[in-house]
């Protein structure tokens, strides 16, 4: 998988390495995180070939999708105008 | 899947695609660089929707495409050998070298192995005392520290029959490259998001500074991609070259 996004599940050490289960909305894996040791159980990461690259910001996540909602609004609202 | 379907919401993507086509007054030739990119372009079918003054060109950010001749082969050989289990993503083993390819290798009994992670690849080491594991490393800025944590791992627990044949590469090299070929007909770049996560984004602005193109930074889904599109169309139509990262992502 590519730049998947997955909830950590579970953290777990493995040879001295960090480690984490991460649930893809059901699939369940495996991923190193020793790259992103701000994740915790219940962050959100982005896993590539095994491991995570960064950690998700909900916050910002959240931001991004009220600004969708803000940017939908206005197409509406620009579609009426036309009509 | 939680923060990967709101990314291929249409009624955003409707939206960003009537802005594409209102903002859109020439013919434009835009590279995606990335084999992600291109994937999904195709898979949602966005090439056929954009405008058709809007051209994509698919990029070089595929390491089973970039992987050189030369390499596939040194793999083949060293797959063959007796004493060796040869690990490797599995996109790399169809991919043909001068006479075979890893599958061919394997049918003829070479001990290859499809792995997910290097750190696969080190469990079979440690796992195999007696054969010496070698792990393919192929990709980009997003694999390459991969690698780097493997190797790392296996000198800290004293391995000493793990091996690589690495073949990571650069994607900046690869994006100027194209831009100096005389032939050269890419005037914007979609650039990786992983990469950016990894590298940063500033590597780029010394190529969009001296070429003169725009380079927009954007991850995977229908809606980063045609974000990236439109932001990159704008820069163009304004006679604008600078580096961005699409908004509606984080």
């Amino acid at each position: 998988m590519s730049g998947y996004p997955g909830r950590v599940t579970e953290i777990f050490d493995q040879n001295g390495l960090r480690m984490g289960r991460i649930d893809y909305s059901g699939t369940v894996n495996s991923a190193c995180l020793e790259y992103v040791p701000e994740a915790e159980v219940g962050s959100f990461v982005i896993v590539h070939a095994g491991f995570a690259l960064s950690v998700l910001d909900e916050e910002e996540a959240k931001k991004t999708f009220e600004l969708w909602d803000e940017l939908l609004a206005q197409a509406e609202s620009e579609s009426r105008d036309k009509d | 899947m939680k923060y990967l379907d709101e990314f291929r919401n249409p009624a955003v993507a409707r939206s960003l695609l009537a802005e594409i086509k209102a903002v859109t007054t020439r013919p434009w030739v835009i590279m995606e660089i990335c084999g992600g990119q291109t994937h999904s372009l195709i898979k949602n079918g966005i090439d056929q929707l954009l405008p058709k003054e809007i051209e994509l060109v698919h990029g070089p950010g595929c390491p089973v495409c970039v992987t050189p001749l030369e390499l596939i082969d040194k793999a083949l050989a060293i797959a063959a050998l007796k004493d060796v289990i040869f690990t490797s993503f599995g996109d790399m083993l169809r991919v043909p070298g001068s006479k075979k390819d890893l599958f061919l290798v394997k049918s003829e009994g070479g001990d290859i192995r499809i792995v997910y992670s290097p750190l696969d690849a080190l469990t079979l080491a440690r796992n195999n005392p007696t054969k010496k594991v070698v792990f393919f490393a192929v990709g980009f800025e997003t694999t390459t520290p991969n690698t780097a944590m493997a190797v790392w791992q296996a000198s800290r627990e004293g391995l000493t029959n793990f091996f690589l044949l690495v073949a990571h590469v650069l994607v900046p090299p690869a994006m100027m490259a194209l831009l100096d070929s005389p032939e050269n007909r890419v005037q914007a770049y979609l650039a990786a998001g992983h990469v950016c996560t990894v590298t940063g984004w500033r590597q780029y602005e010394p190529i969009a500074e001296k070429y003169k193109v725009p380079i927009v930074v954007t991850g995977f889904e229908p809606t980063d991609l045609l974000e990236g599109i439109l932001m990159a169309v704008r820069q163009l139509e304004n006679g604008e070259a600078r580096v961005e990262t699409n908004t509606l992502a984080w």
